[in-house]
Parts: structure tokens; C-alpha cells; sequence
């Protein structure tokens, strides 16, 4: 049993109040001389003694009211530990939130607090293990009775920057209670913020053993925090031109219930605000802020998003870099043909976009040197016809290493040549040329408008209004991926990769030849897509905290040094088998890459979910990991947040109380027997 | 509490008897505690007869043992019954007949003097001096009306004795020897009142004043030794208005037996209801032994007028 108020223990001495007052009364006894001793002698003895007994009963009454009552304001309260103090010794897990949320006030020297406070209590022999967790969970101390050394490595923890999941930290406990093998309970004891966003119910698919007791800390207090955060940038990483003329989109959620009026955000480019806005978010409103048409300077940019408000800062700065690059050189080989090329229409369309990634050439395919094929970063073969077989081969080795191919076909194509020459890149086996009767075409069918290419035209519909009237009907390999495909089911758009590259291919032709395509409105948007889809990096403008990213390597061989945010360099990264660095972020903010050429930056962002620290649905949560068929021992330790949320539970006071006031009835319904009996008599 | 004033009234009403409508005037100088303060007892005594016969001016009760002494002129508003219709008749004038009382009558006064007489409640004049008032109360009548008055004062045996004179001077030598009685001693009043039954050889008039903390038995057997003598018996039974209602504020009392000194712890609010009914009972038993042997008994508490014993010798007295 602990108290609440155990300054309260000094009210007992008014116990002595009622004693003092039968001693009192009692000794007060006058002495009289009586003559007639002898009647007094003949009333019985037992009702004096019956009156003494009653006299002694009211003492202990009172006596026990006034203990109550003291008892009471001291606020008592039961945990179970001291509920299982004569268990046999077992073994305890503590968890440690170490999350980015836990940052807030003094959350987490509370967390260390509490968790200093789980060690004392445990009994000596008891095997304690210490876990940190955020997104992923740390094992700080494996099972052991040492407490001392528990105790020292409990002062060397803080805060990290992660983002909560419940479920990683639960794993990691269960896991080390399996190394318990002496028997004896076992206990999982969680001190946390509790945030709803760190376990969600619908995908939860952890649970508990049955042997296994949970018991929780809440240091989060009742009333979250309200907070502002900026949760996420949609930005292109790389551009080719100057200007940025796509839309930057700015996330920005207020996580609390209260509107938050003329909230500045600003955009800083290398330390350099480029745009200011003001924007007023709703409670709990998510808005997006659009920034374009800003200047972007060659190389590695340095971007902020940044919402200038008073409350928790972690999370008011979002990090994301634009590197600006020269477009790549891009290859359009088609056939040898009289009059209008067949590239005509293509080259018309690919022009009509400054932010197309290429500066295309087009050649035929008796005028590409083999050796120059390299140097493009995409080849595009438009009915190009036969290819030589140096041709052919300067082409697989392109897309092994990492070129972009888009193939369509045509009346040129020679589809034996092809599977002949390219068979280890085609996604396909090209059979034969099929020709529609006159006023006869076919459609495409079974698109697959979730793929990047075809997502543009998934509200329009208008795909299926082009009419093809030839095609080179094929066969799709098993690692080929058919974006779409003919009214007789022969693939239209298949996708597939070889080596580092990837191909693209259109069994009918990319000019008027085979389809009315290029002469319907359909076509530019479906050529930039496909370009654009080719030309698509991984490289991304920011990683999420706790995402590995890799470093190339300097073009002599070793990876460039890399500083983190808070300047300090990272000596702990790992090398692919290429050489390249893999690197983790663990804060927020620009790891700088130092290259001998020029800095590049990667930027870290929190979890954005993080900043929301809204409660989480506490009975879902235990019900969810306990899996609500726990015994109510172990429902009922759930329960235990603070020992004043505890007593608040528990409220014994209450009870005490109420048996004070029962005895101090009983003791007014005695008393007031004894006085009728007086009366009475 | 008032159901336990109404108890408490309701014990007196029965164990007290019928008092006389004591005129306001004489009843406040014969209140006990007023006479106290009078510290001659013949002076006391002769106050409280004095007052006691001019109250009964107008009484039946002029003597009992009275013979005629002289005429004198009737007045308007003197009694008729006393107006001689013989001389009347002879001379046609009116006169009324004097009597004087008859001086051949021993009567004497028996005090107890045994510790438990010394009690007292709260101040108030405790039974032997009540007892003292009351002896020369009726010393003082008995001696105004030419009786021989004795004096004998007894605890465990008897330690006073006046022999009973009539003349004056003899109230002296009775009023002396009671202011020097003194309580003290064990109560063994049967054997005292056998003891004085041999005393008292001529019969006469005993009265006895105690508080008769005696069994009923054993005191029979001595009223009927005294009523063998030829004596006509007069009781009365002195006690504490405290003695019969037991009524203390105190939640518990060390009680001292005064004779023997043994101790007692009592709830007085607890024993308070089987005491008086023991007390009830004993009072009774007294009334009983005192009818049975024809001995004239009264009851007297210490708060009351003395005029109220005095009423009720006399009226006794007449009766016979």
C-alpha cells in the first residue's frame, strides 16, 4: 500500500483526543460517602459491566472513525507490486518512449523517472531489462539483477526524434522475455506518451503472451499539447531547367482543437527566404500551400519549409533538397524513310516541353555509331527497322547498365530481326504483323491506369477512342509487365527491365502509320508520360527519419565523407558491395556529402505523424495487445498509469470514508442507547 | 430530562405521604435549612413551636391531654364548641372554657447517632442534625404542654441518657446534650432499641428518630420489646431526599459506605432505577413492621418542614 499524502499520518494523534477524554471522564470518578451501600450493592454488577463494555465499545469506535478518517486523507492506494510481493522473482521489461514526441517539457526525464522508480521497487531478485524504442526499439540493458548498473545507464538516456510504434517495442520485449527460462511472472512495463498515431488498431497484429503481465505508465499528462507542423513537401529532387515550374506542394496540419489564425510559412532556399505566405488552418485542418516559379541555382539546393509558431519546434521545419542538372542527351533512331520522317511527330511533341529532362537527337539507324549510344541516357527506336548486330549489342549494353529504352514498332520493324538481335532486353516475342481491314481498327483495352503512365487518364476515358489499325501481335515474357493491351488481348504497352535498365515498348507505332494517335489529342500527354516514366530517379527530395539512403561513391572510388545535421561526422556507415555508402538518417535536418567536387546535401524529415500527440483509445490499445483475454489481474495492472491517476482509480479514500461515517453512526446509535438506558432508568 | 424529572417526581409522590397545606407565612421560618442558622436550639425550638401553634389557631387540635382552667369573655370568631350552653343558659351570658394540658405524660426522644445519620447531599443539613431540630422541636412542645421529656441518643449502644423531667429547666440540660450529639459509630439499632426497652421501665411516649438502616425483622422484634414495656411508639424515619432518589449528575461516583468504609464504583444513571426500587421496597417493609406492631411511622425527608413532623405527631397523638 502507498499514500498520496502520507503528511497526513500526523493527524493519528488525534486518536489520542477520545482516549484522552475516557481517561478523563474516567478518573473524574467523585468520591462520595453513602449510607445506604447496601441497595446500591443489590443492583446487579453486570450493568455496570455491560455499561463499562458499551463505554469501551464507544472508545474503540471513535477511535477507529478518527484512524479512518486520517487514513483516508492520506490518500491511500494499492499497486501491484505490493500486491505480488510474495510472487516468486521474475522478470521485468521496462520500455522506454524515446520517441520524438517524448521531447516535449519534461516528458522524458518523467519516462526516466518512472522507470527509475519500476527498478526500485522490483525485488533484488528480479531480472530487469531496459528497452528504448521510437519507431524501432534499442535494448539498452539485457535481463540482469544489477540495478545499480540499470540505474546509471537509465541517467545516460534521451530523447530521440523518431517517430512511436507501439508494436516494434512490444516485440522487442517479448523477445527478450524469452530469454527468461527460470520461470517466475513475467512483466512488460511501458512508460509513454501514448500517442494514438504510434499503433493503429485496424493494422495491429501483435499480441501479448498470456503469461506475460502489461503495465503502463502514462507521463503524458491529459491535455496534449496543441502543435503545428509542417508534414510533408511533394517536390521534384532533380530539375533541368532553372526555373522550378512544376508545383512545390507544402503540407501544413494543425494537430490541435483550437484554429490557429495568420500562421507564416516561410520557404528559405540555401538560407534564403524565396517566398513568405500566411495561412490560417481550422482545428485539426490539414491545408497544402503550392510554391513555383522560383529561381533554382545549379548543383545541390539547401530548401526549408518552415511554419513560424510558438509551440512544439521540432516539427515546424521540413528539409528537402532540388538539385539542378543539365538535361541528359536522349536518341531517337528511326528508319531510312522518303519524304516526312516518322519521328515527325514525336519530335513535335517531345518539344513542346522545356521540363522534359532530354535534349533529343534523332538518327537513323544506318547513321548511329554504336560507340556514341552510350553516351545517351535514352534511346528511343521508332520503327526503326533491322538493326546491325553492333548496333544491337551497343543497345543491350546500354540497358544493362542502366539506360532507358522505349521501342515502338511500325511497317519498318522487323520483328524476327528483333527478337533475334535483342531477345535478352525485349520484354516480349514479337510473332506477326497484324493489319486491320479497311475502316477497321481496334482499341486498347485493359489499361492499367494505376501505373504512372496511364494514371493522367484515368478520369478521361478517351484512351479507348484512338484506333489502331495495325500492330505487331506478341507475346509477353514472364518477368514483362503489360500496361495494356488489344481488343484481341495482345499486349499494347508492355514494361519490362534488363539489368539496371528498363524498356518500354509499343507493338504499334508512335506515328500515323499504325493508329490515329498522333493525331488526336491523347498523344502528347501519353509520349511525355512515357518519357517522363523513363526518366524517373529513385532519388527523392528528402528521406524520412530512420530511411537508409545511399551515397555514391567519388569517381576515384571512395565514398565522400558525410556530416551530419548537427555537424558531427558519421563514422558508423555501411558500403554496399559497389562501393557506395549507405547511410541512416538519425536526426533531422541536411547530412552534408562531402564530395571533392562540389557538397551535396541529403535532407531527414520527422515522421509527421509524430507531432500529432493526440491520446490514443487506451482500452483498444491493452484489448489489442493483451488481447482482451488476459486474466483481471493482469486487465487491472493495466490500469496503473500515475500513482495519482492510480489513486484516482482506486479511490480508497472514498470507501474509508464512508466506513468512518458508518462507525461514527454505529457509534451515535450506542451512545444514544446508553444515555435512553439512563434516562430510562 | 423531563420523563426523568416526571419519574423522579412520581418516586417522591409514593414514597412521601399526604403533607398538610402548610400555611406560606410559618412554613418558611420552619424550613430546615433556615432553621439552621438559628444556633440556639432552644431558640430554634421555640420558634418553630411558636410558629407551629399560632398556625393552628383555628386547628381541632388544642391538646390531648387538656382539663379546664378558666372562663373569659366569648368574642366574636372564638369556637363555639368551646362556648358553655350550661352558663349560658343560667345567666344568659356568653363564656368560653379554657383548658390547659395534662403534665402527667413521660415521654422520650430517641436519636440515632450512627455514622450513616452524618450524611448529607450537597450541603444541606444532613439527618442528624434534622434529627436534633426535630427533637427540640417536640422537647419544646412536649415540656410547653407539662410533660416529662428523656433524651437518649444510641449508635451501637446507648451513649446519652436524660432521664425525662417536666420542669423548665430541664429543656437546658435536653438542648445541651443534643447540640453535643455527634454521628459516629455502626448502626445496630435492634439491639440499642432492646437495650432501651429494658431502660425505659415507666411507660410513657418513645420517639424515635433514625434513619432505620436496619432489617425490617430484627426491628420488629424490638418495636414489639418497647410495646411489651407499655410504650406508645413513635418512628420517624429520617433520610436524604438523595437517599430515596439516588439522583446524581456525576456519570460515575466512588461511593464510601459511611459505617464501614468499603468502596464502590457505581454508574449512578445505571444503578439509579434498581436502587429505588430497593429503597422502595425497604420503606415499605419499614410502613408494614410499623402498622403490625402499632407503631405510629412517618417518613420524613430532610428538605421537609419540620411543622409537617410536628403535624403529624400531633394528629397521631389526638387520634389515640
Amino acid at each position: 500500500m502507498w499514500f498520496l499524502n502520507p503528511l497526513f499520518w500526523l493527524g493519528i494523534a488525534a486518536v489520542a483526543a477520545p482516549i484522552l477524554v475516557h481517561l478523563v471522564r474516567r478518573t473524574r470518578a467523585r468520591k462520595i460517602e453513602f449510607p445506604a451501600l447496601t441497595f446500591v450493592r443489590q443492583v446487579p454488577q453486570r450493568t455496570i459491566r455491560r455499561r463499562t463494555l458499551r463505554n469501551l465499545l464507544l472508545l474503540i469506535l471513535r477511535c477507529l472513525a478518527i484512524l479512518l478518517i486520517v487514513v483516508a486523507f492520506t490518500r491511500p492506494f494499492f499497486t501491484r507490486r505490493s500486491a505480488a510481493k510474495d510472487s516468486s522473482a521474475g522478470a521485468t521489461v521496462i520500455l522506454v518512449d524515446s520517441s520524438l514526441s517524448m521531447r516535449r517539457e519534461q516528458m522524458f526525464a518523467a519516462a526516466v523517472q518512472r522507470a527509475a522508480a519500476v527498478i526500485d521497487e522490483a525485488r533484488n531478485d528480479e531480472r530487469l531489462a531496459l528497452l528504448t524504442f521510437g519507431n524501432r526499439y534499442e535494448v539498452v540493458s539485457r535481463l540482469t539483477v544489477d540495478k545499480a548498473r540499470l540505474r546509471s545507464t537509465l541517467r545516460t538516456l534521451s530523447a530521440g526524434w523518431e517517430g512511436t510504434d507501439y508494436e516494434q517495442a512490444l516485440r522487442g520485449a517479448e523477445s527478450l522475455l524469452g530469454e527468461q527460462k527460470t520461470g517466475g511472472p513475467k512483466r512488460v512495463v511501458m512508460i509513454s506518451d501514448f500517442q494514438a498515431s504510434g499503433w493503429s488498431q485496424a493494422n495491429a497484429s501483435f499480441k501479448l503472451s498470456s503469461d506475460v503481465q502489461f503495465q503502463t505508465f502514462d507521463v503524458g499528462g491529459s491535455n496534449p499539447q496543441p502543435n503545428v507542423a509542417v508534414t510533408n513537401v511533394d517536390a521534384h529532387g532533380v530539375v533541368f531547367g532553372q526555373k522550378y515550374l512544376e508545383n512545390l506542394t507544402v503540407q501544413l496540419s494543425n494537430f490541435s482543437d483550437t484554429p490557429r489564425d495568420r500562421l507564416e510559412v516561410n520557404f528559405q532556399i540555401n538560407d534564403q527566404t524565396v517566398e513568405k505566405r500566411e495561412v490560417t488552418l481550422n482545428a485539426r485542418e490539414t491545408k497544402v500551400v503550392e510554391f513555383t516559379g522560383f529561381n533554382v541555382a545549379e548543383g545541390a539546393n539547401r530548401c526549408v519549409i518552415e511554419v513560424v509558431a510558438a509551440d512544439f519546434p521540432a516539427d515546424n521545419k521540413f528539409y528537402f533538397t532540388i538539385r539542378r542538372e543539365a538535361p541528359a542527351k536522349a536518341l531517337i533512331v528511326e528508319s531510312a524513310s522518303r519524304g516526312r520522317s516518322d519521328s515527325f511527330y514525336l519530335q513535335s511533341a517531345l518539344s513542346l516541353n522545356d521540363a522534359l529532362p532530354f535534349n533529343f537527337t534523332v538518327k537513323t539507324a544506318g547513321t548511329v555509331n554504336p560507340a556514341g549510344v552510350a553516351e545517351n541516357a535514352l534511346v528511343i527506336l521508332n520503327d526503326a527497322g533491322s538493326l546491325s548486330s553492333a548496333l544491337a549489342d551497343k543497345l543491350k549494353k546500354f540497358v544493362q547498365d542502366g539506360g532507358q529504352l522505349i521501342i515502338s514498332t511500325g511497317p519498318h520493324t522487323d520483328a524476327n530481326s528483333f527478337n533475334e538481335s535483342l531477345r535478352d532486353v525485349l520484354p516480349v516475342t514479337f510473332r506477326e504483323s497484324v493489319q486491320t481491314k479497311a475502316a477497321e481498327s481496334v482499341a486498347l483495352t485493359d489499361v492499367k491506369f494505376d501505373h504512372p503512365i496511364f494514371e493522367v487518364f484515368r478520369e478521361s476515358g478517351r484512351l479507348a477512342a484512338a484506333h489502331v489499325f495495325g500492330y505487331l501481335r506478341s507475346e509477353p515474357k514472364p518477368a514483362a509487365n503489360v500496361l495494356a493491351r488489344y481488343e484481341d488481348g495482345s499486349p499494347a504497352l508492355v514494361e519490362g527491365t534488363a539489368g539496371k535498365g528498363r524498356v518500354l515498348l509499343f507493338t504499334s507505332s508512335l506515328g500515323p502509320s499504325w493508329n490515329d494517335l498522333p493525331l488526336t489529342p491523347l498523344y502528347l500527354p501519353l509520349v511525355h508520360q512515357m518519357i517522363r516514366y523513363v526518366a524517373t530517379t529513385d532519388e527523392g527530395s528528402w528521406y524520412g527519419l530512420g530511411q537508409t539512403f545511399r551515397v555514391a561513391k567519388e569517381s576515384k572510388g571512395d565514398p565522400p565523407a558525410v556530416d551530419s545535421p548537427d555537424g558531427t561526422r558519421l563514422t558508423d556507415s555501411r558500403l554496399t558491395p559497389d562501393g557506395d555508402l549507405l547511410v541512416t538518417g538519425r536526426q533531422p535536418g541536411f547530412y552534408r556529402l562531402r564530395y571533392a567536387a562540389r557538397p551535396e546535401f541529403a535532407a531527414v524529415d520527422l515522421n509527421p505523424l509524430e507531432g500529432d500527440f493526440a491520446k490514443m483509445d487506451f482500452g483498444a490499445f491493452i484489448n489489442g495487445v493483451t488481447g482482451g483475454s488476459g486474466s483481471a489481474q493482469g486487465r487491472e495492472a493495466n490500469r496503473s498509469f500515475t500513482n495519482e491517476e492510480i489513486e484516482s482509480r482506486q479511490k480508497v479514500w472514498w470507501s474509508l470514508l464512508l466506513l468512518a461515517l458508518l462507525l461514527l453512526l454505529t457509534e451515535s446509535l450506542v451512545a444514544q442507547r446508553i444515555k435512553v438506558t439512563k434516562m430510562v432508568g | 430530562m423531563w420523563w426523568n424529572r416526571r419519574t423522579t417526581t412520581e418516586t417522591r409522590d409514593q414514597t412521601t405521604p399526604s403533607a398538610p397545606p402548610a400555611s406560606p407565612g410559618p412554613a418558611r421560618f420552619l424550613d430546615p435549612e433556615v432553621l439552621a442558622r438559628i444556633g440556639s436550639l432552644e431558640l430554634l425550638a421555640r420558634a418553630v413551636v411558636e410558629g407551629f401553634m399560632s398556625g393552628l389557631h383555628r386547628s381541632p387540635f388544642t391538646g390531648f391531654s387538656t382539663e379546664f382552667t378558666e372562663y373569659r369573655q366569648y368574642n366574636p370568631g372564638d369556637d363555639l364548641r368551646y362556648l358553655d350552653w350550661r352558663l349560658l343558659a343560667r345567666t344568659d351570658r356568653y363564656f368560653i372554657k379554657k383548658y390547659r394540658a395534662d403534665t402527667n405524660t413521660q415521654c422520650h426522644l430517641l436519636i440515632d447517632t450512627s455514622a450513616s445519620m452524618r450524611y448529607s447531599q450537597n450541603g444541606r443539613i444532613s439527618k442528624l442534625q434534622y434529627a436534633k431540630f426535630l427533637a427540640a422541636s417536640l422537647a419544646y412542645l412536649l415540656n410547653r404542654q407539662q410533660d416529662a421529656v428523656g433524651l437518649v441518643a444510641f449508635d451501637e449502644h446507648v451513649h446519652t441518657h436524660v432521664p425525662a423531667r417536666s420542669r423548665t429547666g430541664h429543656m437546658r440540660t435536653i438542648f445541651g446534650q443534643l447540640s453535643l450529639l455527634e454521628a459516629g459509630g455502626e448502626t445496630r439499632l435492634a439491639e440499642s432499641l432492646h437495650e432501651l426497652a429494658e431502660i425505659l421501665t415507666r411507660r410513657g411516649i418513645v420517639v424515635l428518630i433514625s434513619d432505620f438502616y436496619d432489617r425490617s425483622e430484627r426491628l420488629q422484634s424490638a418495636f414489639q420489646h418497647l410495646r411489651f414495656r407499655g410504650h406508645d411508639l413513635v418512628a420517624f424515619q429520617v433520610l436524604d431526599k438523595n437517599e430515596i432518589d439516588f439522583d446524581f449528575e456525576d456519570p460515575i461516583l466512588l461511593l464510601e459506605d459511611s459505617e464501614t468504609n468499603e468502596q464502590m464504583p457505581v454508574l449512578p444513571d445505571v444503578v439509579m432505577s434498581g436502587y429505588r426500587a430497593r429503597m422502595r421496597e425497604h420503606i415499605d417493609e419499614m410502613r408494614r413492621c410499623a402498622a403490625a406492631n402499632r407503631v405510629d411511622y412517618e417518613m420524613i425527608t430532610t428538605d421537609q418542614p419540620l411543622d409537617f413532623a410536628l403535624f403529624s405527631f400531633l394528629s397521631r397523638r389526638v387520634e389515640k
